[in-house]
């Protein structure tokens, strides 16, 4: 390669990744530990989805809603958990005008702001104990590291660009970190086979951050490549597809999505017409989850409840054991019986299926169970190392005496900046996870408050102190002491231990326990070794030195 | 990158060309946002990827035009 190229890619990578690298690093620890979403919020709720097999009744559903409503000419929407313990409802107005008594109203609009002044609902509810909860009051932490991981939170803060700014930002980062990944590779290219190995750790710090850089970079290029582009299509897809919906579909993008078999039109119409007969909600699942052999039913939907007219829709998922990709669908109508359509799960996955199943389980890592995750969140946090180490090979390249002291100065604050941000994280969420269990009463707004005043309070404090060594020793204190805390807390508030989850067979409540208690060991263990072991260096007169605790995990 | 697709659609069924953009398409772009970067002339950048643009546009433009639109 020659000299003009290497300085071309050098700088390209440079500074397309100096400047996700803050965000990049929320995006890749959030996003780390969203691989155990559904854990989190069994932990957190102290109610194991996996200890008992929990049949859904959602005759006792239906039953309860007509208490207070009159279900008549409804439409249902049910979003059926990843595990099938529990479903987001969204029930509509009745299109029966003489039920719902329409006011006039005004269209409403953003996801996750539904129900307005109608009595239509949108809840949470849970098979298990049987009890309907709001949203926000549903929102665990599990659902908050998810969404911070596409930075959804700041879809809040009134940027309005009509696009949601989070997501807008995140994808943004998510291309320029493509970006910088093909870069990266071709300016390592010509050293990939002689350096594969190359690791020296006793050496000088630079020596060390570039070989952690480059050979974990190198290792998890494959996987950070497939979440760039996956993160990309699940989020900011829609770049891609609006033109494409104007070039071959003549602007209707609803068509697009159709044939990309991401919505169906479900229309049904409301006749004025009682059904006749009574309808037995879980005896038509049943009969349907015999007939889909292992799959999962993800979604359903029911249009004119109990009218001539009321059909089901259902989307069902195959067992990722059974079949890596497909998607099935069918839809009834009631009153006659008749399946009005139908894909099967077996024999009619086609091309889009296989495109979309590898989107989805390559991001979501949900088709090898809990070893698979593990693997990927070691790899996701891989990624995170890779991310500071750069920042600190990007400050230390131009901390040199022909640059000048503003600007060497300018380039200190924003790594403090950064670093403080990024490796506050940790004791953070530790901290918040214990927050979890001592506070009386957890919602959204809770949650929100903990994490991001923590944050902040943590992130300014380690700013203030502008020493990057001391921050590495003290985040590696903190993250262990609270880390370990994790599960004290759990153990303390819910009598919750881990030998007693072990028991109970509540394996995915043990499992947060013991992921803290592994990260408390590692952050000590790492601690000690700083303390003891770490050459001291210094630049600028101010002295720094590398974030370890992760590095540990996997060198 | 856009056009290329387009260009692959006049061939292929069109959905699962656009279901294949979402590997290709991204890569493409990424790749192609490098190469102006490389390039030695800014201007035979921008030919290139005009060039480029109107060749694949073509079918889909005669297409689009013998059927009136449609």
């Amino acid at each position: 390669m020659d000299t003009r190229k290497y300085n071309i890619y050098f700088h390209t990578h440079t500074i397309s990744g100096i400047i996700i690298a803050a965000l990049l690093y929320v995006i890749f620890f959030a996003g780390s530990f969203s691989f155990f979403k559904d854990d989190i919020s069994a932990w957190q709720k102290g109610k194991s989805a996996v200890a008992k097999t929990i049949t859904p009744d959602y005759n006792y559903l239906f039953d309860s809603l007509a208490q207070h409503h009159n279900l008549r000419g409804r439409n249902f929407d049910f979003y059926v958990l990843r595990q099938g313990h529990g479903t987001y409802v969204n029930m509509s107005a009745s299109q029966d005008t003489t039920i719902s008594k329409p006011k006039p109203k005004k269209k409403e609009g953003g996801r996750g702001r539904r129900g307005g002044d109608d009595d239509s609902a949108y809840f949470l509810f849970y098979f298990g104990d049987k009890t309907p909860s709001s949203y926000a009051e549903g929102y665990d932490m599990g659902e908050f590291l998810y969404r911070l991981h596409f930075l959804a939170q700041l879809n809040q803060i009134g940027i309005n660009i009509g696009t949601p700014f989070g997501y807008l930002l995140a994808g943004i980062v998510s291309f320029m970190f493509l970006f910088a990944l093909i870069t990266g590779l071709l300016l390592h290219w010509d050293k990939i086979k002689s350096n594969f190995f190359i690791f020296r750790p006793w050496s000088k710090w630079k020596t060390v951050w570039t070989d952690m850089h480059t050979a974990l970079g190198v290792i998890g290029f494959p996987f950070q490549l497939i979440y760039s582009i996956t993160g990309l299509v699940l989020i900011v897809n829609v770049v891609l597809i609006a033109p494409f919906s104007k070039l071959l579909y003549n602007g209707d993008s609803e068509k697009l999505y159709e044939s990309l078999q991401y919505s169906r039109s479900m229309k049904t119409e409301y006749s004025y017409k009682p059904m006749t007969a009574s309808f037995d909600m879980n005896a038509f699942l049943a009969k349907w989850q015999k007939e889909i052999k292992g799959g999962q039913i993800s979604r359903i939907h029911i249009g004119s409840y109990l009218d001539q007219n009321m059909q089901v829709s259902m989307d069902t998922k195959p067992d990722p054991k059974a079949s890596f990709a497909g998607s099935g669908f069918v839809k009834v109508d009631i009153a006659s019986g008749k399946v009005l359509e139908q894909k099967s799960l077996v024999d009619d996955t086609n091309y889009i299926d296989w495109v979309k199943g590898l989107i989805y389980h390559l991001h979501f890592g949900d088709f090898g169970g809990i070893p698979l995750r593990i693997v990927f969140f070691v790899l996701g946090l891989m990624g995170c190392v890779v991310i500071t180490s750069g920042i600190m090979i990007w400050l230390v390249a131009r901390d040199k005496t022909n640059i000048p002291v503003y600007k060497r100065k300018f380039n200190f604050w924003a790594s403090n900046v950064f670093m403080a941000a990024c490796l506050s994280m940790l004791p953070v969420t530790a901290f918040t996870f214990i927050m979890l269990k001592t506070l009386p009463h957890i919602d959204q707004s809770v949650i929100y408050r903990v994490y991001f005043y923590s944050w902040l309070v943590l992130g300014l404090y380690f700013i203030a102190r502008r020493d990057l060594p001391l921050m590495n020793r003290q985040t590696l204190l903190f993250s262990a002491i609270l880390c370990f805390g994790v599960p004290l807390a759990n153990g303390f508030s819910t009598s919750l231990w881990m030998w007693k989850t072990w028991q109970q067979g509540a394996f995915d409540i043990l499992f947060i326990d013991f992921l803290f208690l592994a990260l408390a060991a590692i952050c000590g263990f790492s601690y000690w070794k700083v303390r003891h072991q770490a050459k001291s260096f210094s630049i600028l007169s101010f002295k720094k030195r590398e974030e370890k605790p992760l590095a540990n995990k996997v060198v | 990158m856009l056009s290329f697709h387009l260009f692959l659609t006049a061939l292929l069924p069109q959905e699962e060309v656009i279901a294949t953009a979402f590997f290709t398409g991204y890569l493409l772009w990424a790749f192609l946002l490098l190469y102006a970067f490389t390039a030695h002339n800014v201007w035979r950048v921008w030919g290139i990827y005009i060039l480029l643009t109107a060749v694949f546009a073509l079918p889909y433009l005669l297409k689009f035009n013998l059927n009136h639109g449609y």
